[in-house]
């Protein structure tokens, strides 16, 4: 059961490659999440472009290059451009993955998994600690899309994010299509993971849609969380079980391929929020037959 | 004893880099003792990701290039990656590391065509351009005085001494044919996102490579004509 009715802010992960066209359709969206990092890397006009956005439509704060994972100290300088741009942004929260991306003299770019242990939950609780005593909007981990496991994972990944967020007091951006894409590559029951839960911890969501890949060595095909294509339906099903338990701020279609596809992306938005009306009637009928026991 | 997670995070990487595990030329060797119990056929599928991801980078900055490198480009890539692992998630970056990979092997194999370098270094002149212009101005930390003109090369223009005139093949050309070997300086600036290139004299090009700084207008007072002319293209900022 939820603990409030309020709706979710809907909106779409910022894409310079579809600036005009975010512009010209601000009116369709609640929110846009912004990925710092495109603001790090970005060009001058780029930035200019995201910073004008500020004041005209609510921004959250997004990460993907602070590899927190790696077992090192945080990277400070990183972290420090991201607090400038959260506070820049007025993003109300700031989020990145549990995951790691990078080590010395390399970066994959690409967010790779963490052994499920004790030890390394702890490590990571620490460094969440370091990084609010820097950011003071709240921090959420997303959930990423594992290609792979550590043979010595001895905690599950809803065991790993519990144990995390307990300890460091994150909240969690609950990405459903990586959730989906996990439990159909690893094979766990998604619906368990959303139950095993705590109400109310999840804050904000990601939708997406993938495809399927095959490879040598692959035993069937592999689902990718290519963010190129519709949500699959499933993972309606699954944001809907999600909004029963918690009550996130704002859900955010993420899409990176294929943005010319408009069409796909306002559709998907459309269902997401057919999908926060329907919890909405039924939060709000439950609410009045409580009322009137 | 176990081993350090960074070491083994390191291990990881080096194979997800390696072409051992992106174009699965390893076969069945054994994995690294750190790597040991992962799911090779995964980790081929991740190291493939992500190289994919990294060239998509690279293809973007230099689209011509890359059409231009034909049957070779395989081969190069292969070479790319071995040479140069990921060293930042940036596009620019990795781009540059294309770049001078590119040129270190140019050196000891003539490229093919031979105008290949010329384009490489202008698609990357331009993505450098469009990164470096179209901004806020810089703020001016040199101390305030009296306001004498003065005058330096535009932040963001890059200047490339080209030893083909290859211009035609930015401007939509789909053959080589108008493609002449003269020594060509060339100016690339961005207006608005779109990169714009200018053949300038070698004088011209000389006097612009010389003005990383601010310059006073009055040490070159025959040149106003010149100046006013490299200001409206954008190549050149006055102030007064």
């Amino acid at each position: 059961m939820a603990q409030r009715s309020a709706a979710p802010a809907v909106g779409i992960g910022y894409r310079a490659g579809i600036r005009d066209w975010t512009r010209a359709h601000l009116d369709r969206f609640d929110v846009l999440e912004v990925t710092v990092d495109h603001c790090i890397h970005g060009d001058r006009a780029q930035r200019a472009a995201i910073f004008d956005l500020v004041g005209r439509i609510p921004l959250t704060a997004h990460g993907i290059g602070l590899s927190i994972g790696t077992d090192m100290p945080l990277d400070l300088a990183y972290l420090d451009q991201a607090a400038r741009l959260v506070e820049r942004l007025d993003a109300p929260a700031y989020s990145e993955h549990l995951a790691f991306t990078r080590v010395p003299g390399r970066d994959l770019g690409n967010l790779l998994p963490l052994p499920k242990t004790e030890a390394v939950a702890e490590a990571i609780v620490a460094k969440v600690r370091a990084l609010r005593s820097r950011i003071p909007v709240p921090f959420l981990f997303e959930n990423i899309a594992s290609v792979f496991e550590w043979p010595e994972s001895n905690l599950s990944d809803v065991e790993f994010f519990n144990l995390i967020c307990a300890e460091s007091g994150a909240g969690i951006l609950l990405d459903i299509e990586n959730l989906y894409l996990n439990a159909a590559n690893h094979g766990f029951d998604p619906f368990e993971f959303l139950d095993s839960l705590p109400p109310g911890l999840v804050k904000q969501v990601h939708m997406a849609g993938g495809m399927a890949v095959t490879g040598d060595g692959l035993p069937r095909p592999f689902l990718a969380d290519s963010h190129s294509h519709p949500a699959p339906a499933v993972t309606l099903d699954l944001l809907a079980y999600a909004l029963a338990r918690h009550a996130p701020a704002a859900i955010v279609l993420e899409r990176d391929d294929r943005l010319d596809a408009a069409d796909e992306i306002l559709g998907d938005l459309e269902r997401i929020r057919a999908c926060v009306d329907a919890w909405l009637k039924e939060a709000h009928g439950e609410a009045a037959v409580g009322s009137a026991d | 004893m176990a081993k350090r997670l960074l070491d083994r995070q390191i291990r990881l990487l080096e194979y997800l880099t390696s072409g051992g595990a992106i174009f699965g030329d390893d076969g069945n060797a054994p994995l690294d003792a750190d790597l040991q119990g992962i799911d090779r056929a995964r980790l081929r599928l991740e190291a493939r990701f992500s190289h994919e991801k990294r060239m998509e980078k690279i293809a973007a900055v230099f689209p011509r290039t890359f059409d231009l490198l034909g049957a070779e480009r395989g081969a190069i890539v292969r070479g790319f990656v071995e040479a140069c692992p990921p060293l930042d998630i940036g596009r620019m970056e990795n781009a540059r590391q294309f770049n001078d990979f590119l040129t270190a092997r140019w050196r000891v194999q003539r490229p093919t065509p031979p105008y290949l370098p010329d384009v490489a270094a202008c698609e990357l002149a331009c993505a450098q351009a469009r990164i470096e212009s179209d901004g806020e101005p810089e703020i001016d930390a040199s101390p305030a005085g009296p306001a004498a003109p003065r005058f330096r090369r535009k932040p963001g223009v890059v200047l490339v001494r080209a030893s083909f005139d290859i211009r035609m093949l930015f401007e939509g050309a789909r053959d080589d044919a108008a493609v002449i070997k003269r020594d060509t300086p060339l100016a690339i600036a961005s207006r608005d996102g779109a990169p714009q290139i200018f053949e300038l004299a070698p004088e011209v090009f000389d006097l612009l490579a010389a003005l990383d700084g601010w310059a006073a207008v009055d040490s070159l007072p025959e040149t106003d004509g010149l100046i006013a002319e490299l200001v409206d293209a954008g190549l050149l900022e006055l102030q007064h």
